[in-house]
């Protein structure tokens, strides 16, 4: 692949999913992958036979500074309150202090700090947005082909835009995942949607009605034609059936997955489809989100997946917490018992979906284990604003290649040592991507 | 062809000379039968074919087949199969270059056995005569033309002019192969695959990511329109671009009124009217009136209208630079007084109401938008001055005093409009400083929102046409972006959070995330609660109705945009049929325009009307009516004239390399474009629009080799660090700009060769020395004198040198080898296997300079066939270094020696002498070159014997009319081969 092409493809969107994904019923079990995928050859690779899947969880406005912490390492790591969800799988948690966007301090409050969450990018005030592509979306470019989508991009809040004040667009408060410099990936709010995005293969139905139609044109073309025109014709004809052929290659070979999956008598656990618009309770919200998330992984639908809990500046309520302030209020009172119940709350988000996807067989441990979860948070402190360090947390081993159970503390490293960027970069090259400059790293992240 | 003709005979006649001095032999009997023949009728077939055998295939078996023959020929040319007459006349192609060897005299080369020269020239003729045969057989023929996609550059230009917008989607596709004449525009080479349809398929999913709804029809944006905020961009720039589009400098009125008063006052019979005046200066003859009437209005001369007059130099006699300078003053007087006469306007608010919510911030824009031409006489009373100038006290003076300040007030605004607002609320130093470039933003605090304020624009300056332009894109913003109802949504969310006023219980129904909120029933039953604890927090009056207002508002425009879209539907479905029309490239059947109509409503069962309308362009894309051009005879006529609409693609893709225009089609639907005169009416016109670009880049960069100079990587930029992308651009623009200029002023085609001019941009000017030459942006100039700098013409532009240098040397075998092969046409055969290479870098040959390597190299007799036709022509190109530039010295530090002994024996220094040769011996080979490529361009095909004709009769009349490019194209449109279309021989009907 040229650079060229590269940089093309990144400007494409990535719901442009051409010809590829297949699909089964409404309600899809949760399927035991490794049989499934042990018989697939299309998909599998002997090497490395299951795939690796990220998925990036973010939380904004801070966290509750004072009970954030991890001492220790593996069955001796001790949680501080707010990371207790996650005590029953910390030996698959990492816990990361100290690292920060350099582009994202000192340059104006919320927006600033949040648009360029994982690309590391210097970002524009004004009319026109301008940052850059996110390191979920470079990932999807290039190794997202092989999944019915090359990623997913879910949200828990709708997104705003408008000024803030500090003239950074609120587009940047809304969005962490960009396919390019000046557009965010169109974010999926409705849980319904998401779901069918992943099961109904509208992507490829459309394509095949688009087929079908173009396919009679030519032969109504060619049953006019000499032989002559009629050879030209057809290896347009052909090439049209040939690519509805693969089409439905893929349908088949998903839907026998799914057959031999229930045939096998695993436990079956079932996701209907989720109602049509938006949950009322953000609770309900967020674990369909989580639950959509770990079907697509499990069903490797897709590797790579955003779920934006709530966006920068969010107004979602928890009065299920007893806290009556909206998240942002909230957050100007970080020392408060509220935003420590809010705190712990995003936590148990993380460690819902961890605890999914390690419920899922694959190999010879757990989808978990093949993943890796990253939890991050734009800033430290809501009150102050302040991003010199974000909270972050990942959970899974990547298949292997990511030592669980530590906690590890950059703070003392100096800013060269320290940056998110490249914690992506060494993310993205245990997943099979190697890249040597990311935002404003061009080294991957010492003792990960 | 009289020539061709005349030559041929002085040479039979020659040949039957010395037939008469030789033993009698099958050569001769048969050079003796063919002149006898000439002269009363045609060859015939059975004297050709009878002098094959006797002639012809003695010959090859003698001199020939020792090394033309057999697994591995020489040249890999095999000569060994040819059985009959007939069989040379398909191959004749083959056999022209046979022919050219031998007159050449280079075959058989001079270390075989050499034939006799009678034998030789009985060959010669045979060839020719058979050649002959064959050309005037099928005379006229037009030959196979297969159905063929659009290549890749044809889709680029066609999705183009079908969208408006340069989507380009086909540049990541493989690149197209050519065809023997070096054109991608062939059947034979332009094929389909399933990997290349899934990137047809991902191409118009491309397109259709730039495709956005119109409350009527749909355009394309000139970028991707999937998310919310690539829509607002594109709606709020275009909104933004017409503001700034608008005469608004008052400088500019008082200027033209002046020029106007001077007019009147001369009394000169022949003055214009105000009118065209202003259109003159290019500003609202409206709005030109209305100032002109302020500066010569008597009654309210008072306050600031009488000082502007007083300034107006109109008043006084002038010149034109000091008048425009005294009408800068009069602006500059403006702009000091005309702020502070600006009425105040209610800032009240409401407790527990931010000062930041919609409904506050858009009240206090409502009353500046009202107040842009209004005035108050009480918030004169505390200075009691306009300016430094005090208000009269005495009543009667003082109220014509204030009638004229409200006179000037109402001509003239505090703002024609406003394109960029901060808050409002937060203050002026603050905003200044960072809240810049928030375009058409309402001022509120964190929400988006739009605010339209351009009463004075609309009322004053705008005409009836430009004011429905603007309420258009206005209407387009809240109907693509759906700018109202986000607007609302961000209301919801910013009421229950940074501002606390919808915090309490009552307002929980109200949700920004519950589409329902968005419904009349939902926002009526806010406002009331609303507005009900406003009451209850004291508020009242002008705030409270405000407040009632916004829900008012706020509602109708939301209804607005959802009966809009509802109402658009069917214009869009329309515009989708007229887009495949159009795409198409001729009218559609009933049946295809129902097919379309069915094939939307099949998609609305499984997606939205948009993501229908989108797959409806995407299969109007994908149609293989629209990819490929289908000139299909029906079996019935083997042979058949093309439709008006054939034609008129034709015509285009020949021309523009691009679907036709409006109003070729608008010709062939009329049923004309066949008639001669209409067809070449319309060549000539195509021939001067800015598209003719297709036929400059896609023939001449092909014909010339250049067509992927944009992508070349030969070059070291660390030896060569002048070479960056810009000049490389630059390099590739040069020869397209020169086609193009020769195209629309239609110059002899010998300029190609002989010019003195250029074009050159910036970063060529710099890079041919041109250092005097003052650019503005991405300007081109014409230099006329190029010669001075050692350019001029084709041949020394530096997109030929570099791209024929590879890298760190110069390369006079690859430069000589293009200017024989692609300007003159000669065949070169390619190079013996084994032949060692000579070294990349020049300043790495030692002690022999190139010049002296290559002399080395001719002495090889295997190697001076060819080479002593190339070298020579190269080594004249040795003062141009390896990226096209200027040299005395080489990289060696050797001093650079374009010398060197041409074809013809003369001896030339430089490019000039060079330059003369091609023209005293070579023009007519240039010249035909050209036509033949051209014709195998704008056929689609690879030319046939039965061009011949063509050919000649295209080169005669070139050479009576001047050489004018046109010359060429008006016979090729006109040639029969263009107008017809031939069935393919073996087709077989069904």
């Amino acid at each position: 692949m040229t650079a060229n092409t590269q940089f093309r493809n990144a400007m494409r969107p990535s719901r442009r999913t051409v010809l590829r994904g297949a699909g089964v019923a409404m309600a899809l079990p949760w399927l035991d992958s490794l049989p499934v995928w042990g018989l697939e050859p299309l998909v599998m690779k002997p090497a490395n036979p299951f795939p690796k899947r990220l998925a990036v969880l973010f939380m904004a406005c801070g966290v509750h500074p004072k009970h954030w912490w991890a001492k220790g390492a593996g069955a001796d790591m001790e949680l501080s309150e707010c990371l207790q969800p996650l005590e029953p799988l910390k030996h698959k948690l990492n816990v990361i202090h100290g690292l920060f966007n350099k582009n994202s301090t000192g340059v104006g409050i919320h927006p600033g700090q949040t648009g360029n969450i994982l690309s590391g990018a210097s970002l524009q005030k004004g009319a026109e947005l301008r940052g850059g592509i996110s390191f979920d979306q470079l990932l999807a470019n290039h190794l997202g082909q092989d999944t019915a989508q090359p990623s997913m991009v879910l949200g828990c809040e709708q997104p705003i835009t408008g000024y803030h004040e500090t003239n950074f667009s609120m587009a940047y408060s809304s969005h962490i995942s960009w396919q390019n410099a000046t557009s965010p990936v169109p974010m999926e709010v409705y849980p319904a949607l998401a779901f069918d995005s992943l099961f109904d293969n509208r992507g490829s139905r459309r394509n095949q009605s688009v087929l079908d139609r173009v396919k009679e044109h030519a032969e109504s073309l060619s049953r006019q034609a000499s032989a002559g025109d009629r050879a030209k014709l057809d290896e347009y004809l052909t090439s049209v059936r040939e690519v509805e052929k693969r089409i439905e290659r893929m349908r088949d070979v998903q839907s026998n997955a799914a057959e031999r999956a229930s045939a096998k008598g695993k436990s079956l656990i079932m996701m209907p489809r989720p109602d049509n618009g938006l949950p009322e309770d953000i609770r309900e919200h967020m674990r369909l989100m989580c639950d959509i998330v770990a079907l697509a992984f499990q069903t490797d639908k897709t590797r790579f997946a955003t779920l934006l809990l709530c966006r920068d500046i969010s107004g979602l309520f928890y009065p299920f917490l007893d806290v009556r302030n909206a998240h942002h209020s909230a957050s100007h009172n970080e020392m408060s018992d509220d935003w420590q119940r809010v705190t712990t709350y995003y936590c148990s988000q993380l460690a819902y979906l961890a605890s999914r996807l390690d419920a899922m067989p694959e190999g010879d441990g757990t989808v978990l284990d093949n993943s890796c979860l990253v939890f991050v948070n734009n800033m430290w402190s809501g009150s102050k604003h302040d991003s010199s360090k974000v909270p972050l947390l990942t959970a899974g081993g990547l298949g292997d290649t990511l030592q669980t159970g530590r906690t590890l503390d950059y703070s003392a490293d100096g800013d060269e040592n320290r940056k998110l960027c490249s914690f992506y970069i060494s993310l993205m090259d245990r997943m099979g991507l190697e890249v040597d400059q990311f935002g404003d790293a061009d080294t991957q992240l010492a003792r990960l | 062809m009289a020539l061709f003709i005349s030559t041929y005979r002085i040479f039979r006649t020659l040949a039957a000379v010395l037939c008469g001095l030789m033993l009698v032999t099958n050569f001769d009997v048969y050079a003796q039968q063919s002149d006898g023949n000439r002269s009363t009728s045609k060859i015939t077939a059975a004297e050709l074919e009878n002098a094959f055998n006797n002639v012809v295939r003695p010959y090859l078996a003698s001199y020939c087949l020792d090394c033309h023959a057999s697994e591995e020929p020489e040249a890999m040319l095999d000569l060994s199969g040819y059985q009959s007459a007939n069989d040379v006349g398909q191959a004749h192609q083959t056999w022209a270059i046979v022919l050219e060897r031998i007159e050449a005299g280079e075959m058989p080369p001079a270390d075989a056995t050499q034939p006799r020269d009678e034998e030789q020239a009985a060959v010669i003729d045979w060839i020719r005569d058979t050649r002959e045969f064959e050309a005037l057989r099928n005379a006229g023929d037009p030959g196979t033309v297969l159905v063929r996609r659009l290549s890749n550059a044809e889709t680029n230009y066609t999705i183009r002019d079908l969208t408006g917008v340069d989507i380009r989607p086909t540049d990541s596709f493989p690149v197209d192969a050519a065809n023997e004449a070096g054109f991608d525009n062939t059947g034979e080479s332009l094929t389909m695959s399933p990997a290349l349809l899934n990137k047809y398929l991902a191409g118009a999913r491309q397109v259709v990511e730039h495709l956005m709804l119109l409350p009527e029809g749909f355009v394309f944006a000139p970028h991707p329109v999937v998310t919310d905020t690539d829509r607002d961009k594109y709606c709020v720039k275009r909104i933004v671009d017409f503001y700034q589009r608008q005469p608004v400098n008052l400088t500019d009125y008082f200027f033209a009124a002046w020029q106007y008063e001077c007019q009147v006052r001369s009394a000169d019979a022949a003055q214009d009217s105000l009118d065209e005046v202003a259109r003159g200066h290019q500003i609202s003859p409206k709005y030109l009136r209305s100032v002109w009437e302020l500066l010569t209005d008597d009654e309210n001369a008072f306050g600031p209208v009488a000082k502007l007059q007083a300034m107006w130099p109109a008043r006084v006699d002038m010149q034109t630079d000091a008048a425009r300078a005294q009408c800068a003053t009069m602006h500059d007087y403006v702009m000091s007084v005309r702020p502070q006469l600006s009425p105040p306007i209610d800032k009240s608010g409401i407790k527990e109401i931010h000062t930041g919510s919609q409904t506050l911030v858009l009240w206090r824009n409502r009353q500046r938008a009202a107040n842009r031409r209004a005035f108050d006489p009480s918030i004169l009373e505390e200075t009691a001055k306009v300016g430094d100038e005090s208000i009269p006290m005495d009543p009667q003076q003082r109220a014509a005093y204030m009638a004229a300040v409200a006179r000037f007030c109402d001509v003239i605004p505090d703002e024609f409009f406003v394109s960029e607002r901060g808050r409002d609320y937060v203050d002026e130093d603050n905003k200044q400083q960072g809240e810049k470039g928030r375009l058409l933003s309402a001022g509120f605090h964190s929400m988006m929102g739009y605010f339209r304020d351009d009463g004075p624009l609309y009322d004053l300056v705008l005409d009836a046409k430009q004011q429905h332009e603007i309420d258009t894109l206005w209407q387009q913003l809240d109907f693509v972006t759906s700018a109202p109802m986000r607007q609302y949504e961000g209301f919801l969310w910013f009421e229950r959070t940074d501002s606390g006023y919808m915090r309490d219980a009552i307002f929980d129904f109200a949700r920004p995330e519950d589409q329902q909120a968005q419904s009349a029933a939902m926002i009526e039953k806010l406002a009331e609660v609303y507005v009900q604890k406003a009451r209850e927090n004291g508020g009242e009056g002008a705030a409270v109705e405000a407040v009632e207002q916004y829900f008012r508002d706020i509602n109708t425009q939301i209804r607005w945009v959802e009966k809009a879209r509802h109402d658009a539907q069917r214009s869009h479905l329309q515009a989708a049929i007229d887009f495949a029309e159009r795409a198409y490239r001729r009218p559609l059947t009933a049946l295809e325009r129902a097919d379309i109509e069915e094939f939307y409503q099949a998609l609305r069962k499984i997606v939205s009307h948009e993501e229908a309308i989108q797959d409806v362009i995407v299969s109007v894309l994908m149609s293989p009516h629209f990819c490929y051009r289908v000139d299909m005879a029906p079996a019935s006529e083997p042979l058949r004239p093309l439709t008006d609409f054939e034609l008129a693609s034709r015509l285009s893709y020949f021309l523009w390399s691009s679907m036709p225009d409006a109003e070729l089609l608008a010709v062939a639907r009329a049923g004309t474009l066949h008639q001669p005169d209409v067809l070449v009416a319309q060549t000539r016109r195509m021939l001067q629009d800015n598209r003719v670009r297709g036929l400059a880049t896609e023939f001449g960069g092909n014909w010339l080799d250049f067509r992927r100079f944009d992508e070349h990587n030969s070059v070291d930029r660390e030896r060569f660090p002048e070479f960056d992308d810009e000049l490389r651009q630059a390099m590739f623009e040069e020869p397209i700009r020169f086609l193009m200029d020769l195209v629309r002023r239609d110059q002899s085609v010998l300029s190609l060769l002989e010019a003195k001019h250029t074009f050159v941009n910036a970063p060529l000017a710099k890079h041919y020395s041109l250092l005097e030459l003052e650019f503005d942006n991405h300007d081109w100039l014409r230099v006329d004198d190029a010669r001075d700098v050692g350019r001029g013409g084709l041949l020394p532009m530096s997109v030929f040198m570099t791209k024929n240098a590879p890298g760190l040397r110069t390369s006079p075998v690859k430069r000589g080898y293009w200017v024989v092969r692609r300007l003159l046409g000669e065949r070169i055969p390619p190079p013996p296997p084994n032949v060692p290479e000579l070294p990349s870098d020049e300043s790495k040959l030692g002690e022999l300079t190139l010049r002296e390597t290559l002399a080395r190299h001719r002495e090889h007799a295997s190697c001076a066939g060819c080479h002593e036709r190339i070298d020579s022509i190269g080594l004249v190109f040795e003062s141009y270094g390896p990226v096209g530039e200027v040299r005395q010295f080489d990289l060696g530090g050797r001093p650079v020696d374009a010398t060197a002994l041409l074809p013809d024996g003369r001896q030339a220094v430089g490019l000039d002498d060079l330059r003369k040769y091609l023209s005293d011996e070579r023009g007519d080979e240039f010249v035909e070159n050209l036509i033949r490529k051209l014709l195998s361009y704008a056929l689609g095909r690879g030319l046939i014997l039965s061009d011949e004709l063509l050919v000649r009769d295209i080169h005669s009349k070139l050479t009576s009319e001047g050489n004018r490019f046109s010359v060429i194209v008006e016979c090729i449109v006109t040639s029969p081969q263009f107008l017809n279309k031939k069935i393919a021989m073996n087709g077989q009907p069904k």
